[in-house]
C-alpha cells in the first residue's frame, strides 16, 4: 500500500532535503500518525492537531483530500501533494 | 519619535499570521518556521498622522499615493492603477433601501477589475528583483490583469485559467500577448497546478511566490474609500469574496489607518457577497462563524467568485466577525436582476460580481443591517465588457497535470 507525498520547495528542508517521501498508509489518518512518527520537523509545518493544517492544501491523486470518499481512503491512491493553500482570482 | 516621509515604505517585515513570527521581508512566501501565511508589517505608530496625511494628499492620483503603506516602491515603468472615484448612490440606494449608499467603482482601472491593484504590486517586486515572466491562476479577471502589466512592461506572461471562464475575459488576456492556458477542471485544480509550476519555474507568480506583496494591492481599495470619505472609515463595507483576499485585506487596511491615526477609531463593519452556488464564506458566517466548509462544484453565474475552497475563508469568517460585519448569499436571478438595477439607476455596468454585491446589499438592508444615515459602501470589482471585440491565439485545454502543461506548451516555454 505504498503511497508517495510529493513536497513543495520551501518544506523539503523539513524533511531531510526530500522532495517525495514514501509511505506504507491504508488511509489519511495513518499517513498523519506516520509523518508525525517519521519527520516530526515536517510535522510541526503540516499538521495541527493531528490532522492536516488549515494553511496547506492536500491532494491525494490531484483530488482535495477534503473531497476524498471512503473516509480518506488510500487504497489504489499513488501520490499526495501538500501545497501551501493560497488562491487569487 | 515622529519620521518625516518621502514616499519610502514604513515596511518592517513579514509577520506570519498562525505563529506570530517577524521574518525579513525577502523572496519567501510561506512562513520559514510553521508554513502559515505571512503579510507585510509596518511601523505605524512612528509616523506622525499630519504629515503622513499631508504626504498622501499630494501625492499620485493611484494606488501609490499610500506608498508608506505599501511594501514596495512604484515602478516607473508601469501605468495609473487605483485612485477611481467613490459615487454617491442615492437612485440605486432608494431601490434596495439604503439611505446612505456609495459604489466605489473600481471597475475604472485598466484592465478593468480591482485586479489592476494586486498585481501593480506583484509587478513592481518582480521588477525590483529583475524577473522576466509574470503568471497566475485565474478566474478571469486576475488573468487580463497580469497580462495587461506583462505586456505594458514588456515581460512574459502565461496565466491558467479553468476552461469554464468567460470567453470574453479569455480573449482579452490573449489579446494583452498572454499565453493563456486553459485547464479542464475547477478554478481549485488550476489553483493546484499553478501552486506545482510556482514551485518549479522561476516566474513571478503573482498568487503564489509574490503572493504577500501581490496581496497588499487589495487594502488600498479602503485606503482610498476612508480618504475620499474626508478621512474617516464607512460605517459598512460590502465586499465580493472570491479567495477571501479583498475582504481580509479590508480589515487590514481598516487596522492600519487606525494603527496610523489617520481616521478616528470608529466602527467599520465589513460584510461579504456570495452567490448561492458558491458560498463557502457568507454560509459559515450565517451559521455561528463555523468553519469554512469547501465547496467541490461551484456554480453560478458570477464565475470571478467561483473559487471553492477559498485561501482567506476563515480569515475572512473571523474578519467579519471582529468587524461586527455579516454576510449573504445571493441567487443568480437575484444577481442578474441587480446588475441591471445598478446600469439602470447608477448609469455604473458591473460584471455579475457587482450584481452579487448589490443583491447582497439589498438582502443586508432588508434584515436591518444598516441604520439610517451610516454610510454603506459597494465595492463594484469588474466591469461587465471585458475586450469582447478582439482577441490572440490560444493554445488547447490541458489537464492540471504539469507535465501535460510542458508537453502542449513546448514553444511558448522555449
Amino acid at each position: 500500500m505504498s503511497i508517495t507525498v510529493r513536497l513543495a520547495t520551501p518544506l523539503r528542508a523539513a524533511a531531510g532535503g526530500s522532495a517525495t517521501l514514501s509511505f506504507d498508509a491504508p488511509d489519511v489518518s495513518a499517513l498523519v500518525r506516520q509523518i508525525a512518527d517519521r519527520y516530526p520537523e515536517l510535522a510541526t509545518r503540516v499538521l495541527r492537531d493531528g490532522e492536516f493544517g488549515r494553511f496547506v492544501n492536500v491532494f491525494v491523486d490531484g483530488e482535495d483530500v477534503r473531497f476524498l470518499e471512503g473516509d480518506g481512503d488510500l487504497r489504489g491512491k499513488r501520490v499526495v501533494e501538500i501545497l501551501p493553500a493560497m488562491s487569487g482570482g | 519619535m515622529a519620521t518625516t516621509l518621502e514616499r519610502t515604505t514604513a515596511l518592517r517585515g513579514f509577520r506570519c499570521r498562525a505563529c506570530q513570527l517577524l521574518q525579513p521581508a525577502d523572496e519567501r512566501y510561506v512562513c520559514s518556521d510553521c508554513y502559515g501565511p505571512i503579510e507585510p508589517e509596518y511601523d505605524l505608530a512612528a509616523l506622525d498622522p499630519d504629515l503622513l496625511r499631508e504626504e498622501i494628499t499630494r501625492g499620485p492620483r493611484s494606488l501609490w499615493r499610500y506608498a508608506p503603506l505599501l511594501p514596495v516602491a512604484e515602478p516607473a515603468s508601469h501605468y495609473t492603477v487605483g485612485w477611481t472615484p467613490l459615487h454617491l448612490a442615492p437612485r440605486l440606494g432608494a431601490a434596495i433601501g439604503v439611505e446612505r449608499l456609495y459604489l466605489k467603482d473600481d471597475s475604472r482601472n485598466p484592465s478593468l477589475s480591482f485586479k489592476d491593484r494586486p498585481v501593480a504590486l506583484a509587478l513592481a517586486r518582480a521588477l525590483a528583483v529583475g524577473l522576466d515572466t509574470l503568471a497566475c491562476a485565474s478566474t478571469g479577471n486576475l488573468a487580463g490583469a497580469v497580462a495587461a502589466a506583462a505586456a505594458r512592461n514588456g515581460l512574459r506572461a502565461f496565466v491558467f485559467v479553468p476552461e469554464a471562464t468567460d470567453e470574453s475575459k479569455v480573449a482579452g488576456a490573449a489579446a494583452y500577448g498572454a499565453t493563456v492556458v486553459r485547464v479542464r477542471g475547477t478554478y481549485d485544480q488550476v489553483n493546484r497546478l499553478c501552486a506545482r509550476l510556482a514551485d518549479e519555474e522561476h516566474w513571478g507568480f503573482v498568487n503564489f511566490t509574490l503572493r504577500p506583496y501581490y496581496a497588499e494591492g487589495s487594502k488600498t481599495l479602503l485606503f482610498e474609500t476612508a480618504e475620499q470619505l474626508d478621512w474617516t472609515l464607512p460605517d459598512h463595507v460590502v465586499v465580493p469574496v472570491g479567495s477571501g483576499a479583498l475582504l481580509t485585506r479590508t480589515a487590514t487596511a481598516v487596522t492600519q489607518l487606525r494603527s496610523a491615526r489617520l481616521v478616528d477609531d470608529t466602527p467599520c463593519r465589513i460584510h461579504a457577497a456570495q452567490p448561492v452556488g458558491c458560498a463557502p464564506v457568507s454560509d459559515a458566517v450565517l451559521e455561528g462563524f463555523r468553519e469554512v466548509r469547501p465547496v467541490r462544484a461551484p456554480t453560478t453565474v458570477a464565475r470571478s467568485l467561483a473559487i471553492g475552497t477559498p485561501a482567506d475563508g476563515d480569515g475572512s469568517v473571523a474578519a467579519i466577525r471582529a468587524s461586527g460585519g455579516s454576510a449573504a448569499a445571493v441567487t443568480d436571478e437575484d444577481v442578474l436582476d441587480s446588475c441591471a438595477l445598478l446600469a439602470r439607476t447608477e448609469g455604473v455596468l458591473a460584471e455579475p460580481a457587482g450584481g452579487v454585491v448589490v443583491a447582497a446589499a439589498r438582502a443586508l438592508a432588508k434584515r436591518n443591517a444598516f441604520q439610517g444615515g451610516e454610510s454603506v459602501v459597494l465595492y463594484i470589482t469588474g466591469n461587465a465588457y471585458k475586450g469582447q471585440p478582439v482577441s490572440g491565439p490560444l493554445g488547447p485545454v490541458i489537464g492540471a497535470d504539469a507535465d501535460e502543461f510542458r508537453g502542449a506548451y513546448v514553444d511558448e516555454l522555449r
